[in-house]
């Protein structure tokens, strides 16, 4: 199943000399073939609505503390979540125990790109580099942008 | 609007990011004239994204087992670290007008806010940010944030963002050649 991916991967390159264009209806479709920059573009982008998303919430809620960057219980998220693919388990469910063990901005997000690549698109990591180059994708700008929004909204509606 | 926002007691914090906000648009506006739109750019980006994606074919379809195939992936290697470089070497003198910009930028924020703290921190930062982050500022309260800080993280989200959202990110298959590329260890 997934040399077949693979090589349907290849050939379309090989074949078409470019890559087909992008079709918001291949964010959710597992039988997808994707080009390794597109793929790193959507997974980039989606750590960024993220953080904006929980940047926003945490500082409307709002949370106070550095426990909510840190990357912490990130060894039991991850070995939870490789736990769940394992199983099969849905991504929702997946989503809601990240959260809860995580409570953490990093492990949720790397929760969430991590359950959409492997759960959801059912992606082979070892054709695009492997866990490290998908999970990098965009992640200190999501930071950055994460902290951003928490630090404004916590300013500014609590101030 | 005005009174609106002077009822924020942070509301030194939106200037900030607004005034980031232009300086990353001046800043990608300032390299597209410079770089982006020339000609040696368009073909040097091209080039490494063709030599990146052959790359990519070459190691996962065709797996080297012959010396001939390993020679001719060096060979795309090789000039794809000569690309890289190329383009490093270009970017050059727009990376220099963008500094200037953004030298002049900081200068007029730091003479705007200096002293004051321009938003609340929800966490006390690691004593190696606090230097960043309550930089200039007076007292022991270590979740009041500077200018400085704001600003760090404003221009990293909003330019890197900008940049990707305009497709003048760097090519992902670009290796980090540099300006002074190390001795290729396999010719050796």
């Amino acid at each position: 199943m997934k040399e077949g991916k693979l090589v349907k991967f290849n050939l379309q390159q090989l074949q078409n000399g470019h890559v087909a264009p992008f079709k918001l209806s291949k964010l959710l479709d597992p039988e997808a073939s994707w080009d390794k920059d597109q793929l790193g573009d959507v997974l980039h982008w989606i750590r960024q609505v993220v953080a904006l998303v929980c940047g926003l919430l945490w500082g409307a809620i709002p949370f106070v503390g550095a426990i909510w960057i840190v990357l912490l219980f990130h060894c039991t998220a991850m070995a939870l979540a490789d736990a769940m693919h394992l199983c099969h388990i849905s991504f929702g469910y997946s989503f809601l125990s990240l959260e809860i063990i995580g409570q953490g901005f990093l492990v949720l997000s790397s929760g969430i790109i991590y359950g959409y690549y492997a759960i959801i698109l059912k992606i082979d990591e070892e054709d695009f580099g492997g866990h490290g180059t998908l999970l990098q994708e965009g992640l200190f700008a999501s930071l950055t942008l994460f902290l951003l929004a928490w630090i404004l909204v916590y300013s500014l509606a609590h101030f | 609007m005005a009174t609106l926002l002077s009822g924020f007691k942070y509301s030194d914090s939106l200037a900030v990011v607004g005034i980031s906000i232009c300086t990353a648009f001046l800043c990608e506006g300032i390299s597209w004239i410079l770089i982006y739109r020339t000609s040696s750019y368009k073909s040097l980006r091209s080039t490494i994204d063709k030599a990146s994606k052959k790359l990519e074919t070459m190691k996962t379809v065709d797996k080297p087992s012959k010396k001939s195939k390993t020679k001719k992936i060096d060979r795309v290697e090789t000039s794809l670290k000569e690309s890289s470089r190329d383009l490093s070497l270009s970017k050059l003198k727009s990376g220099a007008v963008v500094a200037l910009v953004l030298f002049v930028v900081f200068g007029l924020l730091n003479s705007l806010f200096e002293g004051k703290p321009v938003a609340k921190l929800p966490f006390v930062p690691v004593s190696i940010v606090q230097k960043m982050s309550h930089r200039g500022l007076q007292g022991g309260d270590m979740t009041d944030c500077s200018m400085a800080f704001l600003y760090f993280l404003c221009s990293i989200s909003i330019r890197t963002n900008l940049q990707k959202f305009l497709g003048f990110a760097p090519p992902r298959g670009a290796p980090n050649a540099g300006l002074f590329p190390m001795p290729d260890p396999k010719t050796n």
